[in-house]
């Protein structure tokens, strides 16, 4: 990373600069004429951190320690509602727990944390503001522990203290979290007390292996079996309950079934351990035969490992999907009888209620517009990315932008009964209706239990026949090599460490099946608004007289449709405060609704709208004006005229522009074989001509696609012609066939829905990550092939070496945990998911 | 060999020991995050003369 002084006095600017707040290239326009910035999100952090005195603390410490996560430029917007739910009583009662002295304790999700500066500026927050008592930042989870005095500090001063640096504060759903946590504790507790009886035993077993039997010291050995055998039934009790519990469920079902394939897992696994534990528990009552309880131990030991590892990996996709939860609005803007308005919690809300929805705010009901014009943009809904305009008696539905004023909706449903409500409740149920997988490996292991006690019986007899003093040394080695830990280990360690990796370059994986089955993917089906393309209006072309559009630019400042942003963000840069200093000022300004916007700049009559507005005003267009406007329609393109002092003076094309990376992973994508179909709820003149820039045949993209006929189409992908279907999409309406496909890829900014069906989610944007996903999944199943390989083909040769004679039980037991430090070794070197693009970590 | 009467329940009684240590580890949270220490090692104590918070979590 470039350190922040070397570039603050820069005085060559390109588009490659980096910002000197987050390090991301500053691009065509960046802000600042100094130190140079991304967008005025970065500008604001840096002018704060400036402010307080803690730059200097702060960029030296970032460069210091390589980024954690995938950086993001600064965001400075407060929602104010979302503040609000932190001061309420119901939060304070709900959501934070007391720690003694009228000190209560509360967890915040933390949205743009990602480096050790992070860590000590959030840190800080007991020095700042005046009630906070502690704040510990946990940066992988990206979760903040407060503990405050809710007397002295209030919860939204600390957000709006830690939005001022750019980090979005957002209430945990603490249930979750909590629930995951302690059961994550609870088995790390088992998994400790299981090798630590493991290990003891093992202490045991060595000397038995090592000569000490009945024949030469027969009360130590009787002793050393017996404390094996209390030990063990510590571990096969209290470690081997998850087993018994799970498989006896099973079996119940399959009894109750009547259908075999119901049978868990867990099953042989558990008949593994009851018979070893049977047999060995017996042979020392009797005081003959032999015990092999300290491979049951280990092997119960290792699967609790393999069973941790997995959870803990998944914690982060599980914490990532709560996060973006609590992303959700939960409070809303009533209307009362006295047309005052009161801030309630949505739950609260009834059909027939009127509430107000403010410019920029997400709809959270369905309803008819009571009163207002506004535009609405529906891209999360339908994936049209053209805003709607909407009127009194219209409806809209939850999940949609509210875009340019406020409006008055009459409540039809809220919560679980509004279209998302259902969709997302359809989704889930289709979640636990899905088959459990058969991971292979976990079978592996627990029938290869049963069919080492068989072979050690098959070894006993015939050795007993051949030479009836060697049968007794030959079983025990054949026990001890051929103990599954390696085979038990190698599917979830390497799973568990892939997906560790994978959530540090952004690409959190919610199931080992999903890995799985990306590797099998021939054909990838994709969304355009907000996957291919970035998803909001962006001035993609233009021609004309640049002193008339700085002009129109500054007219537009004074408007939220998102044209007018779009115009303003390529002339200005991302502007969130929107009034920057280098436009022209405005004088006065007039709204014409549906047509554009007219006003006094610089002394001039500027006009800015539609092309048909604009000829009205100023007679005929150019030629050539006419012919770039018909060029820009063809392309599917929004068009838009500029008139100073009423002559025509510049013309532009909006849309939704591709994001840069869309056409090279196409082409990957379509190098290795894959199809690539484009489906979307846009024009089909839109979708058409973006097929074509990306060089897909037009009889693969399809436009005016509804939500129901992308899941038939996906259906029919996999049905009629047995593929393998990859869906990759982002908005409510992919997220029926997200969930219908083998594996669905929600991208970044994805709704709600869409990341709950989807098997894999995405938080860096664009489909870079898509295909780096793709072919690290490739590379994690080689290391799982490699490790399973590797432990079949040691057991296998050990098993017969042993039943041959060939091994001493010492020799199996010092290559039994060598096996399995192959396996955790060859799991932990690999780097599926590494690319150019991220920088090399450590772990 | 008679020693080893005495040393074997001794080692089970240490490594017992050592599994109340790890309990308690637990619970405490030790290893609820293992990264994010490792990067507060980097940044520097306070300064004399700040303020300090009002007073330190027990």
């Amino acid at each position: 990373m470039p350190t922040a002084t070397a570039h603050r006095t820069g005085t060559e600017i390109t588009p490659d600069t980096p910002c000197v707040h987050c390090g991301l290239p500053v691009g065509r326009y960046p802000v600042g004429d100094g130190p140079y910035f991304c967008c005025t999100g970065c500008r604001v952090v840096f002018q704060a951190l400036h402010t307080a005195g803690f730059d200097e603390t702060f960029y030296r410490l970032r460069d210091l320690a390589p980024a954690h996560t995938a950086i993001r430029p600064a965001q400075t917007a407060v929602d104010d509602l979302k503040l609000f739910e932190l001061d309420t009583d119901a939060f304070l009662e709900n959501q934070t727990q007391p720690v003694g002295d009228g000190i209560r304790s509360v967890e915040l999700f933390l949205d743009g944390v990602h480096c050790a500066a992070c860590v000590w500026l959030v840190e800080r927050l007991p020095y700042e503001v005046a009630g906070v008592l502690e704040a510990r930042l946990d940066l992988p989870r990206a979760r903040l522990t407060l503990h405050f005095d809710p007397e002295r500090a209030k919860l939204t001063e600390v957000a709006r203290w830690l939005a001022q640096f750019g980090y979005v504060a957002h209430p945990s759903r603490q249930q979750g979290m909590t629930r995951r946590t302690e059961a994550e504790r609870r088995l790390l507790i088992r998994l400790g007390i299981c090798w630590m009886l493991a290990a003891n035993v093992m202490l045991f077993a060595f000397a038995l292996y090592a000569g000490l039997d009945t024949t030469n010291d027969a009360s130590l050995a009787t002793a050393a079996r017996w404390a094996s055998l209390a030990l063990a039934t510590v571990a096969v009790v209290y470690g081997g309950s998850e087993f018994f519990r799970r498989s006896w469920a099973s079996m119940k079902l399959a009894v109750r079934v009547r259908n075999f394939r119901s049978l868990h897992i867990d099953t042989p696994i558990s008949l593994g351990l009851l018979a070893g534990f049977g047999h060995s528990a017996w042979a020392t009552i009797s005081g003959r035969g032999d015990v092999w309880f300290d491979s049951i131990t280990v092997l119960i030991a290792a699967l609790l490992t393999a069973r941790w590892l997995q959870l803990r990996s998944r914690r982060l996709a599980g914490d990532a999907t709560e996060r973006l939860l609590s992303l959700l609005p939960s409070m809303t803007r009533r209307v009362r009888a006295d047309d005052s308005l009161e801030i309630t919690r949505l739950e609260d809300v009834q059909p027939r209620d009127l509430i107000e929805v403010p410019a920029g705010e997400v709809f959270p009901v369905d309803g008819v517009i009571e009163s207002g014009n506004s535009t609405v943009n529906n891209a999360v809904l339908t994936g049209e990315s053209r805003p709607v305009a909407v009127a009194p008696g219209m409806t809209v539905e939850a999940g949609a932008t509210n875009l340019s004023a406020p409006l008055r909706v009459r409540v039809q449903a809220a919560g679980a009964e509004t279209r998302v409500g259902k969709l997302l409740a359809w989704i889930r149920s289709q979640k636990t209706q899905q088959a459990p997988v058969v991971l292979l490996a976990d079978q592996l292991s627990g029938y290869f239990v049963l069919g080492v006690l068989v072979l050690a019986s098959i070894t006993a007899v015939v050795w007993l026949s051949l030479a009836p003093s060697e049968a007794l040394p030959h079983v025990v080695a054949l026990l001890v090599i051929s103990c599954p830990c390696a085979l038990g280990m190698a599917t979830p360690l390497a799973m568990a460490v892939a997906s560790g990796r994978a959530a540090r370059a952004s690409i959190f994986i919610k199931s080992d099946e999903a890995t799985q089955q990306l590797t099998a993917v021939d054909t990838v089906v994709l969304d355009k608004t907000g996957t291919l393309t970035e998803g909001r209006m962006t001035l993609l072309d233009y021609d004309g007289d640049d002193d008339a559009i700085d002009l129109a630019a500054a007219l537009e400042t004074h408007s939220n449709h998102p044209i007018a942003t779009a115009l303003v963000q390529a002339r200005v840069a991302c502007g969130l405060d929107g009034k920057t200093p280098d436009l022209p000022q405005v004088e006065a300004f007039e709204a014409i609704a549906g047509e554009g916007l007219r006003g006094w700049v610089n002394e001039c009559d500027v006009a800015v709208g539609r092309p048909a507005w604009i000829t009205e005003l100023t007679g005929p267009l150019p030629p050539a004006f006419e012919e770039k406007l018909a060029g820009y329609a063809g392309q599917g393109h929004t068009p838009v005229a500029v008139a100073v002092d009423g002559r025509c003076a510049a013309v532009l094309a909006f849309g939704d522009r591709l994001r840069d990376a869309s056409k090279t992973v196409i082409e990957a994508l379509q190098a290795s074989g894959k199809e690539v179909y484009l489906l979307s709820g846009d024009h089909d003149a839109v979708v058409q001509a973006v097929a074509e820039t990306l060089g897909l045949p037009s009889a693969q993209a399809f436009g005016n696609v509804s939500p129901e006929q992308k899941r038939t189409f996906v259906t029919t992908l996999r049905h009629s012609q047995q593929r393998t279907v990859a869906m990759i999409g982002d908005g409510v309406n992919d997220a029926a066939a997200l969930q219908e496909a083998d594996v669905g890829v929600a991208v970044q900014g994805g709704s709600t829905p869409s990341l709950v069906a989807a098997d894999v989610f995405l938080t860096r944007e664009g489909l870079t990550p898509v295909a780096t996903l793709l072919t690290g999944t490739k590379r994690v199943m080689r290391v799982i092939r490699r490790n399973l390989g590797f432990s079949l083909a040691y057991n296998i040769l050990g098993a017969g070496a042993a039943m041959l004679g060939l091994i001493t039980p010492l020799a199996a037991a010092v290559a039994m945990p060598l096996s399995s430090l192959v396996v955790v070794i060859s799991s932990i070197i690999q780097r599926p998911f590494a690319s150019s693009t991220n920088p090399p970590d450590a772990l | 060999m008679n020693v080893l009467y005495f040393l074997v329940p001794l080692a089970v009684l240490l490594a017992t020991v050592g599994v109340a240590a790890f309990m308690w580890a637990v619970r405490n949270g030790q290893f609820d995050d293992v990264e994010t220490p490792a990067i507060r090692m980097l940044l520097d104590d306070e300064e004399e003369g700040v303020r300090k918070p009002d007073n330190a979590m027990k």
